[in-house]
């Protein structure tokens, strides 16, 4: 009894503590760019960052349907697309800003995740997985033929008005509170019924429809929440790029990305896609320096991916996790 | 739309109905056999296109003959690949998306490593077929096209006598129906599983000669073939053979009159439009048993 009593005490003060050390450091992210006043060109610095809270984000959206649900998806990069078309468009004929409408594109993404959820998770398994890669291949040809958003060759709009120097800092931040909001609101999910429902269609989902978890609806909840900051990212990177192009936002590329980060560093796990999307973009531009930007880059992706999947099936996060080795900081399941 | 225009439309759907059928039934296989969606289906067709293709630029090979190279070295490549990846996959739960995602990562490898090679320049092999058309009065038939149909065609007739047929045969259709009751009555379903995959891979890479003088293709060309190959096959029926070339047929006929009365860009958008209504009205497809979670 009293062991147990000292147990949670501990734990309780240990939430604590921990709760301070990520806080601590937010704020030393959030500081960072501040930098660039001091000494400058911290560019590069700046846009890796950046571009990986934005796949911090995009992975930790997609582990909500494919690591906790279990539901395998190839074609997220369609809500990348919808996003960043959405704000593209507002931005190109109506002038408004991205960094404004950003949250609808979301919002939007969310939308067509509820409705093409409605359709394609009606199956299971591999049968959805190929409904995910049609998805991508519609929406492609879609765009492709729509001349207002100017087809396949696509459209740019106009930069952002601040000076080269300080450009990325605004692009920083927002990736910064995006990424935050994902990963909270994948852990918020993580420790809810409704992530205990996902779990268990993960698991089992005939099991779980008998015990009474509305299993459809939880799915399609799942697949259009995982959409939305993945919609807003979009949203963002499209104005960042300033151009807009279906070969850009529609290669599997991307969605591999996403996956890719999410298995590497654990599905199902809070702290693994967060983990992966790191570990990831640094392999990758280690490899990019090293070896020249190739179309072995891509070989090399997949051979990563074979490797993690073959021998570390529960990525980096899981692994450690159960040899007892994951640092307490990362321990957010 | 005359009565001639629409003749010559659907005939030209029929004509390359044939070689997306071979492509498809390969697909079908090996899901049918071993339950793996595989993903990389359609990169190891652009591998073959790419062996005929430098069979005819160096040999002055014909493409249409090279398929007694390609099919033997992509039944062996396929049938190494199911060895070294999926042989010894525990069956649980989540081997449908392992293999999905194993497949998937292959389809990486392969388009890398073409893409090395070969750059992501568009290729094409022009036999001289590859251009002329036979013509009976006002209709026209594009002549490579119903040379690659009727070879395609026969293909899937020699395979169909060969799993009903022969010892093998049945022993894959056994692996088929049921992996379980097939192993007990003494099939090797390890065995039969690699040489169903081999086959598959080999079928791909009759298609991807085919595919050589027909299409343009580059590495990265696979994602758009295999995504229309799944529809193909999702709307027969995962695993069904009948159902992959009925699919295949109903699906290049329909996607020819799309392109005559909306442009060629919006013809592909027809197998993934099918796809999804398929999918709302019957998500086990034509001929497809109900599908637990496979």
């Amino acid at each position: 009894m009293t062991r147990n009593r000292v147990q949670t005490v501990d734990k309780t003060s240990f939430m604590k503590s921990k709760g301070t050390f990520l806080g601590a450091f937010i704020v030393l992210l959030a500081l960072f760019p501040l930098l660039q006043f001091v000494t400058g060109s911290l560019n590069y610095w700046l846009y890796m960052f950046l571009y990986t809270f934005m796949y911090i984000a995009m992975s930790s959206s997609w582990n909500i349907i494919g690591g906790y649900a279990g539901y395998v998806s190839l074609g997220h990069n369609v809500f990348f697309a919808i996003g960043a078309y959405f704000s593209g468009i507002l931005l190109v004929y109506y002038k408004v800003s991205p960094f404004l409408t950003a949250p609808f594109a979301g919002l939007v993404a969310m939308v067509v995740g509820l409705a093409v959820g409605l359709i394609s998770l009606r199956t299971r398994g591999s049968a959805f997985i190929i409904s995910t890669i049609a998805m991508i291949m519609l929406v492609k040809i879609s765009l492709d033929n729509w001349d207002y958003v100017g087809g396949a060759s696509g459209m740019s709009g106009p930069f952002l008005q601040i000076s080269r120097e300080y450009s990325k800092m605004p692009f920083y931040y927002a990736m910064l509170l995006i990424a935050m909001g994902a990963v909270y609101t994948s852990y918020r999910i993580r420790h809810s019924k409704f992530g205990l429902g996902l779990r268990a269609i993960s698991q089992d989902e005939t099991k779980a429809e008998v015990a009474g978890i509305p299993t459809s609806m939880y799915k399609i909840l799942a697949f259009a929440i995982s959409g939305l900051f993945v919609g807003i990212a979009g949203a963002l990177w499209g104005y960042y790029l300033t151009y807009l192009k279906p070969d850009i936002f529609l290669t599997i590329g991307i969605a591999t990305h996403m996956v890719l980060m999410t298995v590497l560093g654990g599905k199902g796990t809070v702290a693994g896609p967060v983990v992966g999307s790191i570990a990831f973009i640094a392999i990758n531009e280690y490899f990019v320096t090293e070896l020249g930007s190739t179309e072995l880059n891509i070989a090399a992706t997949g051979l990563l991916l074979i490797l993690v999947l073959l021998f570390f099936p529960k990525g980096i996060v899981g692994t450690l996790k159960e040899r007892g080795k994951l640092p307490a900081v990362l321990d957010w399941d | 739309m005359t009565l001639t225009e629409a003749l010559q439309v659907l005939l030209l759907g029929i004509t390359l109905g044939g070689v997306y059928a071979l492509m498809a039934s390969g697909l079908t296989l090996v899901f049918g056999v071993m339950r793996i969606v595989n993903i990389a289906h359609a990169s190891l067709m652009i591998v073959a296109a790419y062996i005929s293709f430098q069979a005819f630029k160096l040999y002055d090979l014909d493409p249409i003959l090279s398929i007694f190279i390609t099919i033997p070295v992509m039944f062996l490549f396929g049938a190494g690949l199911y060895k070294l990846l999926f042989a010894r996959l525990p069956s649980d739960a989540r081997f449908g998306e392992l293999t999905v995602l194993l497949t998937f990562s292959l389809a990486l490898i392969v388009e890398g490593v073409l893409g090395y090679f070969f750059t992501n320049t568009y290729r094409s092999s022009n036999p001289s077929y590859a251009t002329d058309a036979i013509s009976f009065d006002t209709l026209y038939l594009p002549r490579g096209q119903f040379y690659a149909t009727l070879i395609s065609v026969g293909l899937i007739l020699l395979l169909w006598a060969f799993l009903q047929f022969t010892r093998t045969g049945n022993a894959i259709r056994a692996t088929m129906q049921n992996p379980t009751a097939a192993q007990v009555v003494g099939v090797n379903v390890e065995r039969m599983s690699m040489i169903a995959f081999g086959l598959g891979t080999g079928l791909g890479g009759a298609a991807g000669a085919m595919m050589s003088f027909l299409f343009t293709f580059y590495p990265g060309k696979h994602w758009e073939w295999v995504a229309i190959l799944l529809s193909l096959i999702v709307l027969g029926g995962m695993g069904s053979l009948l159902g992959a070339l009925v699919g295949s047929f109903v699906l290049t006929i329909s996607a020819a009159y799309v392109s005559y009365f909306f442009g060629p860009t919006w013809s592909p958008l027809t197998f993934f439009l099918a796809l999804f209504v398929i999918l709302l009205v019957r998500p086990q497809g034509m001929f497809g048993k109900k599908m637990e979670a496979a």
